[in-house]
């Protein structure tokens, strides 16, 4: 049984796309059979950061009004097996497709592979319910901002009335500097507003933007970087396994004031 | 905060805005217990100022019926009371999907339209049309003052964007989220955080109180005043109640002295 997952948070801006794509590699170096489907039909991203831009012929409306068959349709990853996309249409807008028809390809894509990651839309509107119509589980993904939360919160209400009830959640772009400093939400913050179980934690991270620009999602790289190894990390709590939460809090800071954390632990 | 202090910012209304005189009430989705079964009654048309698209009828539904779902015994019987609504088999069979999915049984469908009954009977329903008369009377709450319903006791987050409305007391195991609101003609209880919208009494009963565990909300609204939280969160919170002092504003108290503080303001009277 495929596990149906759609990536999601009501406003825009906040990182689904590019969650998206990471964890869709991160599964699939996993070795899983990964789709992905970009339903933002209109603006399609995703083939962007995946770097297939110029691999797509077919896209999804095309299969869904029979002008050619999913398999034409899916473009498949050569730099790792086992990925592989369902483009959006750039010129078809949402309206054309209704969550009927999203959901018969969708179930028929999951025939064909462990995972389906759908990402969504913002907004919630006509293309976030065809987003959301085939979906059994969904990730949200808001980042530590009132209004992402807010919009991510009305999401989770949706989702529920939807009947998709497994729900997971991931706080992106976090700078914990500023969430010590309390500049910031911290992720605490952000789960007793949502109430959503936690299954990761993105810093913020300026990798992404290079990676993004290039093609080339994160976590394709050999060296992963603190961004890379948290999506990683997503992924394999995603498969059911537990991994430990990365402690952001350590990690920018330099060597002496370690040492002075230290000292100052052994004195008092 | 002090135990039965104002809110610093409260804002005491004295004319009373259009907006907060007479709340519609009855236009959301309800179940009711009757002898023995489940009532669902929707909307009917010719009540509800506001047009209610099918989508947020249908998700109403589902909010109530995750909301309470353990109070029911499975394979429960329910009569639809589409009252003058137009259902076609679509909208029917989602309807008994989602009854279903809370395992729920649809019995016999009522309705005053003629349509819904053919698309019901269609579907293989049981069904009863009704005269259109009844509907007429209901209709009009302004002279039939309806008594206050049944409390509403529901378990779940209310989140942004969702409003419960109902037309006696509420009762909410859980948090009331900023962005969503609770509108009741009776109290409103909140075992929970209370950060949205509370508006109890909404038909002008200023005897209602709000109950939160913990009382951070956007607004507070009793009767026709209106009172919002003050700027600054207290450093601790306790258990509050929100109610109308004699002098007519809105006052929050500590649960534990709440009890004492009626007497008081009892005496102060004589």
């Amino acid at each position: 049984m495929s596990r149906i997952i759609v990536v999601t948070s009501g406003k825009g801006g906040v990182g689904k796309t590019t969650v998206t794509a990471n964890l869709g590699m991160t599964i699939a170096r996993l070795g899983h059979q990964v789709a992905l489907v970009d339903a933002d039909f209109g603006l399609r991203n995703l083939d962007l950061l995946l770097g297939l831009e110029n691999r797509v012929v077919y896209t999804a409306a095309e299969v869904i009004i029979g002008e050619c068959r999913l398999e034409q349709a899916l473009v498949k990853d050569k730099r790792q097996p086992g990925l592989m996309l369902l483009p959006a249409t750039q010129n078809r807008r949402a309206e054309a497709i209704n969550p009927q028809q999203m959901k018969q390809l969708i179930g028929e894509l999951s025939k064909m592979c462990d995972y389906v990651l759908i990402d969504s839309p913002a907004g919630i509107e006509m293309g976030f319910k065809n987003a959301i119509a085939g979906a059994t589980e969904a990730l949200i993904v808001t980042t530590p901002e009132i209004a992402a939360v807010r919009d991510a919160d009305r999401v989770v209400g949706l989702l529920e009335a939807q009947s998709v009830k497994r729900i997971h959640l991931i706080v992106n772009r976090l700078r914990p500097k500023m969430v010590r400093e309390n500049d910031m939400m911290s992720v605490e913050d952000v789960q007793e507003i949502l109430a959503v179980p936690l299954i990761g934690v993105i810093p913020e991270d300026e990798n992404v933007i290079v990676s993004t620009n290039r093609g080339e999602p994160l976590a394709l790289a050999d060296n992963l970087s603190l961004a890379g190894v948290a999506f990683q990390n997503v992924g394999r709590r995603l498969q059911g396994e537990s991994v430990e939460f990365l402690d952001l809090d350590n990690n920018n800071e330099n060597f002496f004031s370690r040492i002075g954390k230290v000292l100052r632990t052994k004195i008092f | 905060m002090t135990s039965d202090s104002v809110l610093p910012n409260v804002v005491p209304t004295p004319t009373v805005s259009p907006s907060l005189r007479e709340e519609n009430i009855k236009f959301q989705v309800r179940l009711k217990t009757e002898d023995g079964g489940l009532q669902l009654i929707l909307p009917a048309e010719a009540e509800s100022s506001i047009d209610h698209t099918w989508t947020e009828l249908w998700e109403q539904l589902k909010h109530r019926l995750n909301g309470g779902d353990r109070f029911w015994q499975p394979q429960t019987k329910v009569r639809l009371m589409a009252q003058d609504r137009l259902l076609d088999g679509r909208q029917l069979k989602a309807i008994a999907d989602a009854l279903k999915e809370a395992e729920l049984q649809i019995e016999r469908i009522y309705t005053t339209r003629r349509q819904t009954a053919v698309a019901a009977a269609t579907a293989g329903y049981s069904v009863e049309q009704q005269l259109r008369f009844s509907s007429v009377v209901s209709g009009k709450p302004s002279q039939l003052k309806e008594p206050v319903a049944e409390p509403l006791y529901l378990e779940l987050t209310v989140r942004s964007g969702v409003e419960i409305r109902h037309p006696g007391t509420v009762a909410i195991v859980g948090d009331v989220n900023p962005g969503g609101s609770i509108i009741a003609v009776g109290d409103i209880l909140v075992w929970g955080r209370l950060r949205g919208i509370a508006h109890a009494g909404c038909q002008g009963n200023s005897q209602c109180r709000i109950m939160a565990l913990q009382m951070e909300p956007t607004q507070l609204r009793i009767a026709s005043s209106v009172a919002r939280a003050p700027d600054k969160p207290p450093k601790q919170f306790y258990p509050e109640v929100a109610y109308i002092s004699p002098e007519g504003i809105l006052r929050i108290a500590r649960a534990a002295d709440f009890v004492r503080t009626p007497i008081e303001t009892m005496e102060d009277k004589r």
